[in-house]
């Protein structure tokens, strides 16, 4: 992979010429001084590469919290349907977590296995991402321990590696590349003086035994940690909100009037009851225990049958958000645990 | 066209099957995809009536009948009840055929047990009449259908068409204190009826359908007439959403139901999690 530089004042002019293009710049904002998100920027000045953790995933870019499939309209009793575009305008996304762009890659699996989702693929095409390396945010953060890296390039287009007076640019994709040459003058060689170390890095965690919590969650539907652990959650759903990988939607119809309307795919949760609650009123994940165990197992033990790894970068945003404490790190190394000492751990009723 | 994008089918006939049930028969209205539209018995659909949303049901026709699709539902909440409310000419919406399929393939040249409860009749339905549009690729075929009260069959035209028939032979029944002065069937569960019918096991297939309370106590008097389960087959009403392996609605352990299933043999049951 080539390696370029680019100063900061480069990448401002670089933000303000896609602008200027019409090209969408999307990036990390400050919301507020504690809180960051992932915005639609019309000026580099609202950009925050300082490392701080944007509160909620890049997934919205690809797959937005409400978006329309299709708009219909009646008239004397004949329906008339209107497609929605499956292509976007040209976006770049600046600034993403290598763990939030690794997540989309991830994603793509689901998206595409058989059916290929177009509105998802359309926004994908569009959109080049530039990953920036990560500090590291707080001691929640363990994309390490599940197959990541602060440094990761998976689904980045460009990565930019901060130092003193810029950023190291890697380029990974051809699309990264194509970025490069649209705009050649903003980019120039590495300084003679080479690579400058950026700051100290919080130390990440270590590999979780993956394989072995897959086995142990594959044979352990029904041992008590399930129950255990769902008396202390609210089944808000805030975990699968910001996760950059929970990926379930409804779909909806919203009418506009008596004689139009919106279908519609919202974002869902399986933390809910009504999530698999039949017509029936018969509902198979009855308890708040087989839907937190859901969501494990989706990630955990799911994915990595059908798609070939978990569902999961380790953004640690679970934890941050959770209301109730919940650890995903924590409750893996128990699982972990238990499944080293063959389901022993002493596990509370 | 995004793959959420519905055909537009009108309604061509309306059969009120029991109080709250309905059948509805649905014709495309683009002629090109009237004419190319196919499906394997088994496989289901989203059908929608604009402004209410989707629901999932089987399609209850057999494909050896072209030219329409059929789904029977019961009304019980928003969008069933707002199906409900169309009629002979309105527009509604379908989108599929989604999932896997009964395997007809495997089952020619073999004998064919339909035990279905309810409602649960209309998958089933699907494969009789796809099996007696065809029925000389097949040996003996056994129906047995039962319902809580003679007032919940469904179908009732068509039960009188397979009682009528020398190469079927149909057992019907009522749950018990379900039946009126004039009902000639069984009286009892299911389960019990099968039992009583004894099909025979040797070179057959099992397809059954029906409230899980059923099919837990029908299994069992399958195993003892000596259907092996990689013989006896079901289909899974999960709920779903996009009926296309994305939205994460269907998951029985491992499985998503609108693409692995909804078609299970009870052997593949028995390897999954009881969440269904």
């Amino acid at each position: 992979m080539d390696t370029l530089f680019i100063t900061r004042e480069n990448l401002a002019a670089l933000t303000a010429d896609l602008l200027a293009s019409g090209t969408h710049v999307a990036a990390p904002t400050r919301a507020s001084d504690a809180q960051t998100e992932y915005r639609y920027v019309t000026d580099f000045a609202q950009v925050r590469l300082d490392g701080s953790m944007p509160r909620r995933s890049l997934k919205e870019l690809f797959l937005p919290p409400t978006e329309p499939l299709l708009r219909w309209r009646q008239h004397q009793g004949d329906v008339e349907l209107q497609e929605v575009p499956t292509s976007f305008p040209p976006t770049v996304v600046l600034g993403a977590r290598p763990c939030d762009a690794a997540a989309v890659d991830v994603l793509d699996r689901v998206m595409g296995w058989d059916y290929r989702d177009e509105l998802w693929f359309g926004r994908r095409a569009a959109t080049t991402v530039i990953s920036l390396a990560c500090p590291g945010v707080d001691d929640l953060c363990f994309c390490s321990a599940v197959g990541g890296s602060p440094e990761s390039t998976r689904g980045a287009d460009l990565l930019l590696t901060p130092v003193t007076d810029g950023y190291h640019v890697t380029v990974v994709t051809d699309k990264g590349r194509s970025l490069l040459s649209a705009h050649p003058s903003r980019f120039g060689a590495l300084p003679a003086s080479g690579p400058l170390p950026a700051g100290p890095r919080i130390p990440a965690p270590g590999p979780l035994p993956l394989g072995q919590i897959r086995t142990w969650l594959e044979s352990n539907f029904d041992h008590p940690l399930w129950h255990e652990v769902a008396l202390r959650c609210h089944g808000c759903g805030a975990c699968a909100s910001v996760c950059p990988t929970c990926h379930c939607f409804d779909i909806v119809d919203e009418p506009e009037g008596v004689d139009r309307g919106t279908r519609r795919r919202n974002w869902d949760t399986c933390q809910t009851s009504v999530f698999t609650l039949h017509a029936s009123g018969h509902n198979p994940r009855h308890d708040q225990g087989a839907r937190f165990r859901q969501r494990l197992m989706h990630k955990f033990s799911i994915y990595p049958d059908k798609f070939g790894e978990v569902l999961c970068t380790g953004c640690g945003r679970c934890a941050r958000a959770c209301p109730a404490g919940q650890d995903i790190v924590e409750l893996l190394g128990r699982i972990g645990a238990l499944a080293a000492g063959n389901g022993h751990e002493k596990v509370e009723a | 066209m995004n793959l959420y994008q519905p055909h537009l089918v009108r309604v061509t006939d309306v059969v009120d099957e029991t109080a709250d049930t309905r059948t509805l028969r649905l014709q495309f209205k683009d002629p090109s995809v009237a004419e190319s539209f196919d499906f394997r018995a088994g496989q289901f659909g989203e059908y929608s009536a604009f402004g209410a949303g989707e629901c999932t049901f089987c399609i209850a026709s057999p494909p050896t009948r072209k030219g329409y699709i059929e789904c029977t539902f019961k009304a019980v909440g928003k969008a069933t009840n707002a199906l409900r409310g169309l009629g002979v000419g309105d527009t509604m919406g379908f989108r599929g055929p989604y999932g896997n399929h009964f395997p007809l393939d495997r089952m020619e040249g073999a004998s064919l047990v339909f035990i279905a409860g309810g409602i649960g009749l209309a998958p089933v339905r699907c494969v009789i009449w796809n099996v007696l549009d065809q029925r000389d690729r097949y040996g003996d075929v056994t129906i047995v259908y039962g319902a809580r009260s003679v007032g919940d069959l469904v179908y009732k035209h068509e039960l009188e068409d397979w009682a009528a028939r020398t190469d079927v032979r149909l057992w019907q029944t009522v749950d018990p204190g379900g039946q009126t002065p004039d009902w000639h069937g069984e009286i009892g569960f299911v389960p019990a009826i099968v039992e009583k019918a004894a099909p025979t096991a040797d070179n057959a297939y099992a397809v059954v359908c029906g409230p899980p309370i059923m099919i837990k106590f029908t299994l069992p008097v399958l195993a003892k007439l000596g259907f092996p389960p990689e013989r006896v087959y079901t289909t899974l009403e999960n709920r779903m959403k996009c009926g296309l392996g994305k939205c994460g609605r269907c998951n029985v352990g491992p499985v998503y139901v609108c693409k692995d299933g909804p078609v299970f043999s009870a052997a593949e049951l028995a390897q999954l999690p009881a969440e269904f």
